[in-house]
């Protein structure tokens, strides 16, 4: 059965739109204000046991032995595991390419610091923290690879003992005629770059109760999870269960941006209850594990980029070396960042070829897990400062270079080299709103008098395609399978026409369920207050996948107006048989279902739904009691990669450019941002309040990555970063208040033209902070190439300059 | 992140208090006085911090007070920092102080945090430390045997460490008041808004005929305690505090420093840089507040 779902907001049904498009106010918050939304520390589970995990301190060994006979005698003590129980009953995780993944505890040896490597459960978490105390672990160190750079080398310590290497993965992609196009070019530029190690920081650290039910040999767990169907299937491999005897309930969580790294945390508290003959057992992350240990640690790269240009900026290639650190193996998926680049790996321009040559390698620092923008980042970073050194080459303003290489709005829908297919865009609108949103002009003329002072202002002017909608084809090229990622919703109405919307994710922060229920009140015309957004765990929910790729505000609508449909089909169908009509005569508004153009010929959604549920012998004939439909919604067109991994991967690409001024101050080396402009085009903004909240999200996290983070290692591989004293996220003390311009290019792909957006900012502010500090030291002569831009390496360069 | 145990007290009274430590010391066991806890929680839960007992004197009120003596100002040990922010003897009478109480975390962290757990604790990254150098303070410290006054210079040990014995309690530290005429300068350098200082000073002077008089200068966060630099002092003495000027005494500042502390944040050469660059900002500034 076809669906035809709206692709704009004017297809809906009715007249006119009261929720969708405007800023409502989230069901999710009430709640959340009121402190009654219940997140998994709260969750007392009778007979609970809590977990505490003894960690490596070593960056590499071999465990030659354990005894925990002194833990298990302290008083209190439930159970305790170490690598050998692990071995016995479960299996590395299948989220690495094989043979890179590790198991939840560390098996005969350590591969880092903050490595798991035996387990407590006790009657509180003190006592299972008293109990890590008494457990004697022996090590026999082993040779650390502390760097990637290390690590490629020959002879480096091997991490994984079986293979040849710590080699992940190496391969180069062409898309074109590179070579040609760089041997063509009247110019070449060319920069190295490093980005160092940041990552995803909730407010909430992960945190699960895992029961094994011993008798039907199954397994609940509670926890903070994003993605929990996609959980529970991992788990049920790794715990050798089968799939439908895993059932994660996923409760309401403080943010997630792809850190809270749920496989080790929720299989070691498996395994606990198990040995524990089937208590619940609490694991609560605190913020020492998640800075170690946790999955809050992403991207720690070194590139080598050129760019092929010809002498009126016309940039014809873009050449792109990677050397990734994944740390201690790819069990966070942490292949696929490398990969996502690739969905817009040449930004908003037109290059014809491009070469994207990676290194991907293990090193004895902690596991690399998914971060907001999941790999793009980075990248955007590498192209956007390499078109300012081309403008720079070339004697062009950092504008009009990017201007005379957008991409046209005739020429979408617009397949770039790397494959993938970008819906729509008004890349040259963006721009000139964002240089008008900061009256550029008047900002050059303001740097040029500060430069006579000799102050340090700097400008940087970025565009940007953030990828969205995410499908599983796009990292096929990487060995992660599958095309199409499904988000299913059920639409129900009730006897008495309440609707109820049940979706297979809980409460992160978007503000998913507000969407899902404008979706619902405007399509049956309703009072948005009376429709209810229920979550389902992973048992009863419909196939889903969450949130993740900036894909589930699209997903989630095609899925609501999918059911939506299906059931307006129905009330139809039934509605006509009651009035002697054709299905064809009637319309759904106000609540009603109408016979067109006939004044009072009408019946009230409940009355129809009624009907349905009480009066079997009114329905047309076959005719199902279920006023109610699951729609599960994926994004179409979706085609598998060829061998240079070029595929239609993500649906949407939205687009924003940035304006930014920034000051050094000489003395200290430290950035102050003086002004901050977005002009940001992502398609139909369902709910513009929550578009702007995720704006503002990623504004942050990329101040953040710029400025302020990094988790730093010592040269022989330990950890310098356990606390937030080290790792500095930024407050609202840092992050400048913006100036916003708003472009609307619906996308003709998707549910009512909207666009993934909830990575967003985070993929432009990284590179437009960057670029403005390199404008700003442009006079002295240095260049800031290491990110973040932290006062001290500031300080440094200035030095350098004197 | 779960404290090891130990046992906890909170005594009514500054007697029983001495007494209790005094009995805790008898008994070999090792005792640590909560006052805020500000610091001592957060090394209690990531057990860096292992006490036997906690003596935590919230309970004392007769220590939380901030009382006008002549040209003194005295505050009691348990007055919450944010207490001292809202005080507008403190304010008006000895700014200095005020502008160090504020750099000090955030509201939250001075709503809990009190004057006297900061000295005791004596944190190298500690505002109070280079205040109590450059304003001279006094610290009273009361113990089985009574109370002593330990000036500044005598106060601070080394890392973490204040010329306290562990049977003794830090009740009250005194300030003077700024005198008429006095400039003064407070500057730190920290990543974030309310983060611990990569480095700061703090400077008081006296313009007499255009030219620096009793100069005082303290840096904090650089070296394992607050540091008067005495020869940048002599170098500005009987000079105008131009920039040129400020800029050399900075340098001679920065140049006679103990090798400073290098972390994740900063590295010595860094910290140095930032003290060459406070302390001539704070002589600017103080020079254009004094009269």
């Amino acid at each position: 059965m076809s669906i035809e779902i709206p692709g704009l907001p004017e297809d809906m049904p009715g007249a006119e739109l009261k929720y969708v498009g405007k800023d409502v106010k989230r069901i999710e918050d009430p709640g959340l204000v009121a402190g009654t939304v219940e997140f998994i520390d709260n969750l007392d589970l009778p007979n609970m046991a809590h977990c505490a995990m003894l960690r490596s301190p070593h960056p590499h060994a071999r465990i030659t032995g354990y005894d925990t006979s002194a833990a298990e005698a302290l008083p209190g003590v439930v159970a305790v595991i170490t690598g050998e129980d692990v071995k016995r009953w479960a299996n590395p995780v299948t989220t690495a390419p094989e043979g890179w993944g590790s198991y939840c505890l560390a098996v005969d040896k350590v591969r880092f610091v903050g490595e798991p490597v035996v387990a407590v459960a006790a009657e509180s978490r003190y006592i299972a923290e008293d109990a890590l105390e008494l457990v004697n672990v022996e090590y026999e160190l082993l040779p650390v690879a502390a760097t990637a750079e290390e690590a490629i080398k020959e002879g480096a310590p091997r991490l994984f003992e079986e293979n040849e290497s710590n080699v992940i993965l190496s391969k180069t992609y062409d898309w074109g005629d590179v070579d040609q196009v760089f041997a063509d070019a009247d110019h070449v530029v060319s920069e190295t770059f490093f980005w160092n190690r940041v990552g995803a920081n909730p407010m909430e650290t992960f945190g699960c109760v895992s029961t094994w039910d011993t008798v039907n040999n199954s397994l609940t767990i509670h926890g903070s999870f994003q993605t929990p169907g996609f959980m529970a299937l991992g788990r049920a491999f790794s715990l050798n269960l089968p799939t439908n005897k895993v059932k994660v309930v996923s409760h309401p969580h403080g943010g997630s941006f792809g850190g809270k790294g749920g496989p080790r945390g929720s299989e070691i508290s498996s395994l606990l209850s198990r040995k524990a003959g089937g208590r619940a057992v609490k694991y609560i992350e605190d913020r020492v594990e998640y800075l170690l240990a946790g999955a809050g640690q992403s991207w720690d790269r070194y590139y080598d980029a050129s760019l092929a240009l010809k002498a009126d900026g016309t940039v014809t290639g873009f050449k792109v070396k990677l050397l990734d650190d994944q740390g201690a193996g790819a069990e966070g998926y942490g292949t696929i960042s490398i990969a996502k680049p690739i969905a817009a790996f040449t930004g908003c321009y037109r290059i014809e070829a491009a070469r994207y040559d990676l290194n991907v390698v293990a090193t004895n620092r902690a596991p690399t897990y998914p971060y907001r923008g999941y790999g793009p980042p980075p990248h955007n970073y590498v192209l956007e400062s390499l078109m300012d050194i081309a403008a720079q080459k070339l004697g062009l303003d950092v504008a009009e270079i990017r201007r005379r290489n957008y991409i046209p709005p005739e020429a979408f829908p617009y397949t770039i080299p790397s494959g993938n297919e970008y819906d729509s865009g008004q890349y040259e609108v963006t721009l000139d709103a964002a240089l008008e949103l900061a009256d550029y002009e008047a900002l050059r003329e303001e740097q040029a008098r500060a430069r006579e002072e000799g102050r340090l202002l700097g400008i940087g002017v970025c565009s940007v395609v953030e990828p969205g909608v995410f499908d599983w084809n796009a990292y096929t090229t990487v060995g992660i399978q599958g095309v199409g990622v499904p988000e299913g919703a059920k639409v129900s109405v009730d006897i008495m026409g309440q609707i109820t919307v049940t979706v297979g994710f809980s409460l992160e922060g978007q503000g998913q369920y507000t969407l899902a229920a404008q979706l619902v009140a405007d399509f049956f015309g309703v009072d948005m207050a009376g429709v209810r957004v229920a979550y389902a765990a992973t048992d009863v929910a419909p196939p889903h996948f969450g949130p993740g790729g900036s894909r589930l505000g699209v997903s989630i609508t095609g899925a609501v107006l999918g059911a939506c449909r299906k059931i307006e089909e129905k009330f139809k169908l039934v509605t006509a048989r009651l009035m002697q009509c054709e299905p064809a005569a009637l319309e759904l508004a106000d609540g009603f279902v109408r016979i067109k153009g006939v004044p009072g010929a009408e019946m009230h959604i409940a009355q129809v739904a009624g009907t349905m549920l009480a009066r079997s012998d009114l329905l047309p004939p076959g005719m199902e009691q279920s006023p109610e439909a699951t729609y599960v919604w994926t994004a179409p067109g979706r085609t598998e990669p060829d061998e240079q991994g070029r595929c239609k991967s993500y649906l949407t690409a939205a687009n924003a450019c940035h304006v930014v001024m920034v000051e050094i101050d000489p003395g200290t080396g430290r950035t102050d941002i003086l002004k901050y402009c977005v002009a940001d085009d992502c398609g139909t903004r369902l709910n513009p309040a929550t578009v702007e909240g995720q704006l503002m999200g990623g504004i942050a996290q990329g101040i953040g990555a710029a400025l302020f983070e990094e988790y730093v290692y010592t040269d022989d591989g330990q950890p310098k970063v356990s606390t937030f004293a080290e790792y500095l996220v930024p407050t609202i003390h840092e992050v400048p208040k913006t100036d916003k311009a708003v472009i609307v290019t619906p996308s003709p792909f998707t549910p009512l033209g909207a666009k993934g957006c909830g990575e967003g900012a985070i993929h432009t502010t990284p590179a437009v902070i960057m670029c403005a500090i390199n404008d700003a030291l442009l006079p002295l002569g240095v260049q800031a190439r290491a990110t973040p831009a932290s006062p001290n390496r500031v300080w440094d360069l200035l030095q350098q300059a004197k | 992140m779960k404290p090891a145990p130990f046992d906890y007290y909170s005594p009514d009274t500054l007697e029983e208090a001495v007494a209790l430590l005094a009995k805790l010391e008898n008994e070999d066991l090792d005792a640590k006085i909560l006052a805020g806890g500000q610091s001592l929680m957060p090394m209690l839960s990531l057990r860096l911090a292992r006490p036997d007992a906690l003596v935590d004197l919230r309970k004392i009120g007769a220590l939380d007070y901030i009382r006008e003596d002549g040209d003194t100002i005295a505050i009691g040990a348990m007055t919450s920092k944010s207490a001292a922010e809202d005080s507008d003897v403190i304010r008006t009478r000895q700014p200095l102080f005020h502008e160090a109480t504020l750099l000090v975390g955030h509201r939250q962290i001075r709503n809990r945090g009190t004057v006297g757990g900061s000295f005791a604790h004596a944190e190298p990254t500690a505002e109070y430390g280079a205040a109590a150098m450059v304003l001279g303070m006094d610290m009273k410290v009361v113990g089985p045997n009574g109370e002593r006054i330990v000036p500044a210079k005598d106060f601070y040990v080394t890392y973490l460490t204040a010329d306290i014995d562990s049977t003794e309690i830090l009740t009250e530290v005194r300030l003077p008041v700024l005198k008429k005429g006095t400039g003064w300068s407070f500057q730190e350098m920290s990543r974030r808004q309310g983060d611990h200082a990569l480095a700061g000073a703090a400077v008081t002077l006296r313009l007499v005929g255009g030219v620096c008089k009793d100069v005082c200068i303290a840096v904090f966060g650089v070296n394992a305690s607050p540091t008067r630099l005495a020869e940048a002092e002599a170098f500005i003495t009987g000079k105008a505090a131009t920039e040129d000027n400020a800029r050399e005494a900075g340098r001679v500042g920065a140049d006679g420093l103990e090798e400073p502390m290098s972390d994740v944040h900063a590295t010595a050469q860094y910290r140095r840089g930032l003290i060459a660059t406070l302390v001539a900002r704070c002589l600017v500034e103080a020079a254009s507040r004094a009269s």
